[in-house]
């Protein structure tokens, strides 16, 4: 046994975020790690990568007691870790990134850089990545800086490497260089333990899987043994029989009229349409534009041609605020840097959007606003001590319904929702989904962009797939994964020739 | 028990009392004049420092309020000495106090340059250009009335106290009362989430620096009052004390931290440590040792705090 964690215990003041954490790996094993948000899988990993120490329990490595006292110990004790948070340098590059902390160094303690690159370079070449050595990590997308994280953790010789969502920000080809990096780490003998949220992932790459609930290990079994469904139960404790479904409406007036949308180098030429009542899916590759287009309808980006209508309104949005009054939402891809402020209470988050709404002559109106804050909580759900708790703490899930509910607050009508389930587990997903579906009803448009195809399948009234920079079709709502993915990666090919 | 959380937050207000009670033991601390003399000493800094609260929440800094302070303390003495009547000087200290904060504001908002860099610069050029007005010189044509506010009483009160409680006063009430200071949190804790959440960010934060600029040329009056003169050279090294202040009083400089109570504490923590050391003969050299140890040893309580709490 490569790694064996009996009864890991791990508390943090009061709050117990592991209570019986246990799993076997093997060598040449692919061994995935599942559970909601909060059921303890990253706790549990960060104590084998020796960012935390464990308070109970027991963690043997290849037979042997261990116990990390940060990650460089557990580094030279031959285990790696990927994170789901970029952990980078952000103004090194990307070479230095992937060897920081373990330069080569010459005489005299210098740094041999351009036999650093060069490695880098190679690494990078023997996967291709879209990555260069010398590039700086903060002009990087999330992708870019997950495949920096991955070659960091390969680069030296691990015998268990560790990878935390691994591909929830990469396109499919990136995800397939993943999957292929993962085969030949088991090919290699090495052990690889693989947390994830996507089911779709599972089959083709996991040997055994273990499920977390609630800081303690319920089920662990060879993966072949287990059906989607028995795993979400497992993973939920409750019978998720049904994928969520819902009915479509007919739509109602048009909302948001959008034409010609063009911004040099990155979109050309978009036109769409969204009425009350709608959601419309926004599919496409990474880098396809979808987020892009997003920032140009909130304002955060101006298109060089093209006009976007509200309502029959003309709008020119110079900042996210022009956008915001006139009805428009964004629900960001990445919360928590812009969606939400952690460090202040879940009630401010919720009425940050609406204080006007809420103050008279600029003074806050408390009673005013406590309503909206309870009134939101338990409307959507939201699983928190009360409207005082930092935002940090709750749940991914939690958090996303935070700033859904701010907008809620606000009384917005057009709604972007980028990526609304990305990093959220399985139940908050569908409660996510719910929302989405009761503002529709209530009358507001929905643009749902998203890489997961099932979702949009089953969410999205229409479907509409973007391919480099343009909408390259639309489809109905019921359509099948293929019929996306030939939209967004091939081009259409001309039945006349 | 109390968990421990609360106990490093009431950390700067058991220190303040534990100081009071142990200098109740040193000869003439208790004497009227003695803790008069505290209070006034300390309101100016005070005063400076509550204006300085909220700018740190935002998440910026102003290192310009000494310069400021002149400033406003000056054209407000020199209002006086060209004629006229107090209240209108005072109104002008504070008006030239809020215009200087306004340019703080809108440098860094609207030019985005960094708010330590651009009241770096406007840390020598405000000064510079008080020199200019005064030609180098101090203003001493001040009608004598005007002492009461920097050395007169209120129902046997220091006036600065009764000054410095309404200014207390009205910057809790901005923080945690108004939009103003619910975004001025957002802003210190999340700019980009603030600017996505439809927030006029560039308004909000000018209008702080614009506060602690009033608030800094209030205070700049009161030195005036208490020194019967305006300086030129007025309240050198004073952002200093002020940043202080707000920092042992639990502000963040990170942003999205602190609270007008925190900073009292915080500012008549230094006070009381001032007087107390002048009382025992303790030289002012190592009154600043002391200071700065007291500074980063309360940084790094918070930090401790913060770093189990997550």
């Amino acid at each position: 046994m490569l790694l064996e964690l009996k009864k890991l215990e791990k508390r943090f003041g009061g709050v117990v975020a592991l209570r019986d954490g246990n799993l076997q790996v093997r060598p040449s094993e692919v061994h995935l790690l599942m559970g909601e948000n909060g059921a303890g899988k990253s706790t549990m990993m960060k104590i084998v990568a020796g960012m935390q120490r464990h308070d109970g329990g027991e963690m043997l490595l290849a037979g042997e007691a261990a116990s990390f006292a940060n990650p460089k110990q557990a580094s030279l004790a031959g285990i790696a870790m990927v994170h789901q948070e970029s952990l980078l340098a952000p103004h090194l590059t990307v070479g230095e990134n992937i060897f920081l902390g373990r330069e080569e160094s010459g005489a005299l303690g210098m740094v041999r850089r351009s036999r650093m690159m060069e490695r880098a370079n190679q690494l990078i070449r023997d996967h291709d990545f879209p990555l260069q050595a010398d590039w700086r990590v903060d002009k990087l997308s999330p992708a870019g800086r997950q495949l920096v994280e991955i070659c960091r953790a390969i680069a030296g010789e691990a015998r268990l490497l560790i990878f935390d969502e691994p591909t929830s920000s990469l396109s499919e080809s990136e995800t397939r260089s993943v999957f292929a990096i993962v085969q030949r780490l088991k090919e290699k003998g090495a052990g690889v333990i693989y947390i994830t949220h996507r089911l779709e992932e599972l089959r083709t790459l996991g040997d055994q899987v273990t499920v977390l609930r609630d800081g303690a290990t319920v089920h662990s079994a060879p993966l072949a043994s287990l059906t989607r469904a028995e795993l979400i139960q497992h993973m939920v404790g409750r019978d998720l029989d049904h994928l969520y479904s819902r009915t479509p409406q007919s739509p109602g007036a048009e909302l948001l009229k959008v034409s010609n949308i063009t911004r040099q180098g990155v979109l050309e030429d978009i036109s769409f349409t969204l009425c009350a009542g709608e959601i419309v899916g926004l599919a496409g590759l990474m880098g396809a534009g979808r987020t892009e287009l997003c920032r140009i309808l909130f304002g955060i980006d101006e298109a060089d041609a093209g006009q976007i209508e509200i309502e029959g309104k003309l709008l020119r949005a110079r900042s996210p605020r022009d956008a915001v009054r006139a009805g428009v939402a964004l629900i960001p891809e990445d919360r928590q840097r812009t969606g939400l402020a952690t460090q202040l209470p879940v009630g401010w988050n919720l009425t940050l959007s609406s204080l006007s709404a809420h103050s008279r002559l600029g003074t806050l109106q408390a009673a005013a606003l406590s309503a909206t804050e309870q009134k939101f909580i338990s409307r959507l759900r939201i699983k928190t001590n009360g409207p005082e708790q930092r935002a940090a703490r709750l749940s991914g899930g939690n958090q996303q319904k935070i700033v859904i509910a701010k907008w809620l607050a606000r009384g917005a009508r057009i709604f972007l929702f980028d990526e609304p389930t990305r990093g959220i587990d399985v139940g908050a997903k569908m409660e996510v989904f719910e929302v989405m579906d009761s503002l529709a009803r209530e009358g507001a448009a929905v643009l749902m962009v998203s890489s997961e195809l099932p979702e949009l399948i089953q969410v999205a009234d229409r479907i509409l797939v973007m391919r480099q920079g343009r909408i390259a079709g639309a489809l109905p709502g019921r359509t099948t994964q293929e019929e996306i993915m030939s939209l967004a990666a091939f081009e259409k090919e001309n039945p006349l020739q | 028990m109390i968990p421990s959380a609360m106990m490093q937050r009431l950390l700067p207000f058991a220190t303040l009392i534990l100081m009071f009670v142990a200098l109740c033991f040193v000869p003439n601390f208790l004497l009227a004049s003695n803790l008069a003399s505290v209070a006034r000493q300390t309101a100016v800094i005070n005063i400076m420092a509550l204006g300085m609260t909220m700018v740190i929440i935002s998440g910026g800094i102003d290192l310009s309020v000494g310069s400021i302070l002149a400033m406003g303390g000056f054209l407000g003495s020199l209002a006086m000495a060209k004629g006229m009547p107090i209240p209108v000087a005072i109104a002008t200290g504070i008006a030239v106090g809020a215009l200087c904060g306004f340019a703080n504001g809108f440098m860094t908002t609207r030019l985005r340059i960094n708010s330590f860099i651009v009241t770096l610069g406007t840390l020598g050029a405000f000064r510079g250009l008080t020199l200019i007005f005064a030609n180098g010189l101090p203003v001493h044509e001040i009608p004598p009335e005007f002492s009461f506010l920097g050395e007169g009483n209120i129902l046997f009160l220091p006036t600065v106290l009764w000054v410095l409680l309404a200014c207390g006063l009205l910057v809790h009430f901005l923080l945690e009362h108004t939009k103003l200071g619910r975004y001025a949190f957002a802003i210190g804790s999340n700019p980009e989430a603030a600017f996505y959440a439809g927030i006029p960010v560039a308004f909000h934060t000018t209008a702080v620096y614009a506060i602690c600029g009033a608030l800094t040329g209030l205070a700049g009056m009161i030195e005036a009052s208490r020194l019967m003169t305006g300086q030129p050279t007025a309240g050198q090294g004073y952002e200093l004390q002020a940043i202080a202040a707000v920092v042992i009083g639990g502000g963040s400089l990170r942003g999205g931290e602190g609270s007008v109570i925190g900073t009292l504490v915080g500012a008549f923590i230094m006070g009381l440590l001032a007087n107390g050391s002048d009382l025992l003969g303790i030289s002012p050299y190592w009154q600043q040792v002391i200071i700065g140890a007291i500074i980063i040893l309360a940084v790094s309580f918070d930090e401790l705090r913060k770093r189990r709490a997550v």
